[in-house]
């Protein structure tokens, strides 16, 4: 969210404050020999796994669907079968759920753990790992290299049902850099986190927290016509980058000189050649429709809006375009641009026939994206909207899947897809319930009523603090 | 113009008599929390007349003449209360619209929060929308750190008279996040919370003329000792913002050394310290959602934190840091009471954190936090249970006068609403 005004957000009692507020370019780079494949490539294998069976639960499919008293297989790391008349194939885990419910994992599409790792120094409200607030143009920049693997707060919303997790640059720039798509398990290396073959996106910002950066800094962009103006200067040099390459590809000559790489205009060059798709944190529905016409001037995608609080002022837009919008339930009015901001936005752009989804950004919100989704769905309803569980589900699951391009792989329970899985205490939508079981790829990487799947990070081993109470 | 004001007189007199309430009010077959902490009365009537409950419990005759108000048997709650916001100090974030700090000057303890109170922020009606109808506003900072200055307690009720308790508790912070305002060491805090306390306490004892002209050697100017002399006389209490055990206990020893009355805020790792908490019968005011080791001072922060604390005897309530701390002062508060029962804390007690709790803790319990009779009538019917982020307050009191449930959300919805979809005249019309 901001990037800037840290203090302003920040109650007394609170001795952190709320964070400082683009996929890792695999870099398939057709043609353009010079440029490495992804050179920070995935490591990650899924954690053991048994084969599991689970009866007895209300299962929200992520598809629309709810099954009473179903029961799903997980095999081999993916889903088998979801069904009401399942058998359980000999030889495998049984899980009786009595009445809990199942869900997809959650797909959280706006997240900084690990870019703002706990804990928070007071060096990280100088300078910190999320934002390259250097430059408003810092596209060259990866939050996969910022990313501390043992920050604490992966595991707090593991056991809040989130699975995947996009890990996003920060707003100050126009162009934040590039995020990674991470799979929410334990582990020493980012690769080892690393969602394999997942699209790269590019971060950019539009509002205020550019405009302030580097405006109050005496720096351009200090407007949002300013704004506008840094994305179109960005884009035309990255056509014109793109054209050296094409025409160094097209001669198939060896001997001639390549073009010299740009980091920077690398990624944006990759986002027009389709293979990086673009997130964009924006609050108000003007920039927003400013922003699809800077997408269509230049030729590229805008995989979705971010924070968009006011998406509701341009439901019918956004479904048409095919823009998703990552909002919060609730968050409002702690800036200008978040003024507008209400609480039936998601149910508004989802009775538009756009795809909506909800997002965390502080981890506070990430261990209870369930809650968020409570509200929204709340508010819909008494705004007038009939909106069911399963439906209000897929702003957790199936949409975000979609937004990240990897609905092929997570986000609904379907045979075939990953046995990213969540049992519930209960109806996900209480703030009562919690989460009992996370699978990942079909391993439970976090069991509530098991201390030996409480995974712990470096940072807490030994702490007197976390120890017996005298 | 006299026509216009005779006009407007009429139609001024108009409204009122249209406006004005009934004298009497009944609540029916309501599954009332009457006294919070024990178990509901079931199809409880409640009597409202005069801005107070008059009387509440099953089986109660309905006063002739008066309003009634069927709660179908719904949960009806005394209305809630937040331990820590800034509501009517803030709106937009947009400096102009923010009076929640000074930050030079010679304003330190003696920053008083009260006369900053804007009761037209569209903070209020969201906040009374969502249940809330007592809230604590409370200074971020001041010029005497570790002192922030004086906070006061808010009731919500519509038009301008918000002010419950003016300069209801001192608040001060420590911790290490805080220690660069003391020029770097927590240690330096608490030496100054020591000073003042010592430089007040000696000024208490001196004339009125000597007070005119504090002493040389004073660090406090006058301004800010007179703030501090309810502190020491124990009529107020001292709110300290500490989260790490070793600042908790620093605080239950000031109390003890001083004979203050003192407060703990956030307090992370509290249940470290929970039975001498509970045996030194200091309240604390906690955030719920705090289950992250944040910062160095939080590494014990845990869910059932609030669990832990009132199994111990504390008397807890809630404040939620962030960006909800008084944006959704209401539904934040409410979301917390949830999460603490999901971590332990049973709802019963849930409930006493949002009303009688804070009531007892910031000194409000002789009019507010029950719907026992003689009580200011603030009560919430619910639509469901009032923890679960689906449920919304139907009805809502708050000094006996229902308030509107009208937001300027709710209006942005009303412009937006998918049900416009194909108006061709804009929003603005609408």
């Amino acid at each position: 969210m901001t990037g800037f005004s840290i203090s302003r957000l920040c109650g007394v009692l609170s001795a952190v404050v709320v964070v400082l507020c683009a996929r890792a370019a695999l870099g398939q780079a057709a043609g353009s020999a010079a440029i490495p494949v992804n050179p920070y490539p995935s490591t990650y294998k899924p954690l053991p796994a048994s084969d599991t069976f689970i009866s007895g639960v209300t299962i929200l499919d992520g598809l629309g669907n709810r099954v009473e008293n179903g029961a799903i297989l997980l095999q081999h790391g993916k889903i088998a079968a979801v069904g009401t008349s399942l058998q359980a194939p000999a030889g495998v885990v049984v899980i009786e759920g009595n009445g809990r419910w199942v869900t997809p994992g959650i797909i959280d599409v706006h997240s900084h753990l690990g870019d703002f790792a706990a804990p928070l120094t007071p060096a990280d409200l100088k300078v910190s790992d999320v934002n390259e607030a250097t430059d408003p143009n810092t596209a060259q920049v990866w939050a996969l290299h910022s990313i501390t693997v043992q920050d604490p707060q992966f595991s707090r919303v593991r056991a809040g049902g989130v699975t995947t997790l996009q890990i996003l640059p920060g707003s100050r720039n126009l162009f934040g850099g590039r995020g990674v798509v991470l799979k929410n398990v334990p582990a020493v290396t980012v690769q080892a986190m690393e969602f394999p073959d997942a699209r790269p996106s590019l971060k950019m910002a539009c509002g205020e927290n550019p405009k302030y950066t580097y405006g109050e800094m005496g720096r351009f962009p200090s407007s949002l016509m300013g704004n506008v103006a840094g994305y179109r200067e960005a884009w035309v040099k990255a056509r014109e980058y793109q054209r050296k390459w094409d025409a160094y590809n097209s001669k198939h000559d060896p001997s001639a000189e390549p073009p010299v790489r740009d980091l920077k205009l690398e990624t944006l060059a990759a986002v027009l050649r389709g293979e990086i798709l673009v997130d964009v944190h924006c609050y108000r529905a003007d920039e927003m429709v400013i922003m699809i016409d800077v997408a269509r001037e230049f030729g590229f995608r805008i995989a979705a809006f971010h924070h968009a609080t006011e998406a509701y002022k341009i439901a019918g837009l956004l479904a048409q375009n095919g823009v998703c919008a990552a909002v919060w339930a609730d968050w409002w009015g702690y800036k200008m641009e978040a003024y507008d901001a209400v609480r039936a936005n998601a149910a508004f752009v989802d009775a538009a026939g756009g795809c909506v989804m909800l997002h965390s950004d502080i981890p506070m919100s990430g261990e209870h994206l369930t809650l968020d989704a409570a509200t929204a769905l709340g508010s819909g309803r008494r705004a007038g909207l009939t909106i069911t569980e399963e439906r209000a589900i897929e702003w957790l699951t199936r949409n975000p899947a979609r937004s990240l391009g990897l609905d092929d792989r997570i986000g609904t329970l379907e045979a075939g897809k990953n046995a990213d899985v969540v049992l519930w205490s209960g109806d996900p939508f209480s703030v009562y319930t919690k989460a009992d079981m996370v699978f990942i790829d079909g391993a439970v990487v976090y069991d509530r009523h098991d201390a030996t799947k409480h995974p712990q990070s470096d940072f807490e081993a030994g702490q007197p603090s976390l120890g017996v109470r005298p | 113009m006299k026509k216009f004001l005779a006009t407007a007189v009429l139609v001024w007199t108009l409204q009122f008599a249209f406006a004005a309430e009934p004298e009497t009010i009944a609540i029916v077959g309501a599954k009332a929390y009457i006294t919070p902490g024990i178990e509901p009365t079931v199809n409880a009537t409640i009597i409202i007349r005069g801005g107070r409950v008059e009387a509440a419990g099953s089986g109660l005759p309905i006063p002739a003449g008066a309003q009634v108000i069927h709660a179908d048997g719904k949960i009806v709650t005394p209305g809630l209360m937040n331990s820590g916001t800034e509501l009517g100090l803030v709106e937009s974030g947009s400096d102009d619209t923010t009076d929640r700090a000074v930050s030079s000057g010679p304003i330190g303890a003696a920053f008083d929060v009260q006369y900053a109170l804007n009761p037209n922020s569209t903070l209020f009606p969201l906040a009374r929308a969502d249940g809330l109808t007592r809230a604590v506003t409370l200074p971020s900072a001041s010029a005497g750190a570790p002192f922030t200055g004086l906070g006061a307690v808010l009731r919500l009720s519509e038009g301008a008279e918000i002010l419950d308790r003016p300069r209801a508790a001192m608040f001060a912070v420590t911790g290490g996040m805080a220690a660069s305002q003391v020029r770097g060491s927590r240690s330096a805090q608490w030496i100054l919370l020591r000073n003042a306390l010592d430089e007040t306490l000696r000024y208490v004892k001196l004339g009125p003329a000597e007070r005119a002209e504090p002493g040389r050697n004073q660090l406090l100017n006058r301004m800010n000792l007179e703030a501090l002399v309810p502190v020491v006389e124990g009529k107020v209490p001292l709110a300290i913002t500490a989260f790490r055990e070793s600042d908790i206990r620093q605080g239950i020893k000031l109390a003890e050394d001083y004979k203050l009355r003192v407060v703990i805020c956030g307090a992370d790792e509290g249940w470290r310290v929970a039975d001498l908490l509970a045996a030194h019968k200091i309240p604390v005011v906690l955030n719920p959602f705090a289950d992250i080791p944040a910062t160095f001072d939080q590494i014990g922060a845990r869910a059932d934190n609030a669990a832990l604390l009132a199994r111990a005897g504390v008397v807890i309530s809630f404040s939620v840091p962030g960006v909800h701390y008084s944006h959704n002062a209401g539904l934040v508060v409410r979301e917390a009471a949830g999460i603490a029962v999901a971590n332990g804390l049973t709802w019963n007690q849930a409930l006493k954190a949002v009303t009688v709790n804070p009531a007892a803790t910031w000194d409000i319990s002789n009019h507010y936090g029950t719907l026992e009779p003689g009580r200011d009538a603030d009560l919430v019917i619910w639509d469901g249970d009032p923890f679960e982020p689906v449920s919304a307050p139907e009805v809502v009191f708050v000094r006996g006068k229902r308030v509107s449930l009208q937001t300027r959300q709710i209006e942005l919805q009303e412009r937006y609403s998918p049900q416009h979809a194909n108006d061709p005249w804009p929003p603005a019309y609408r």
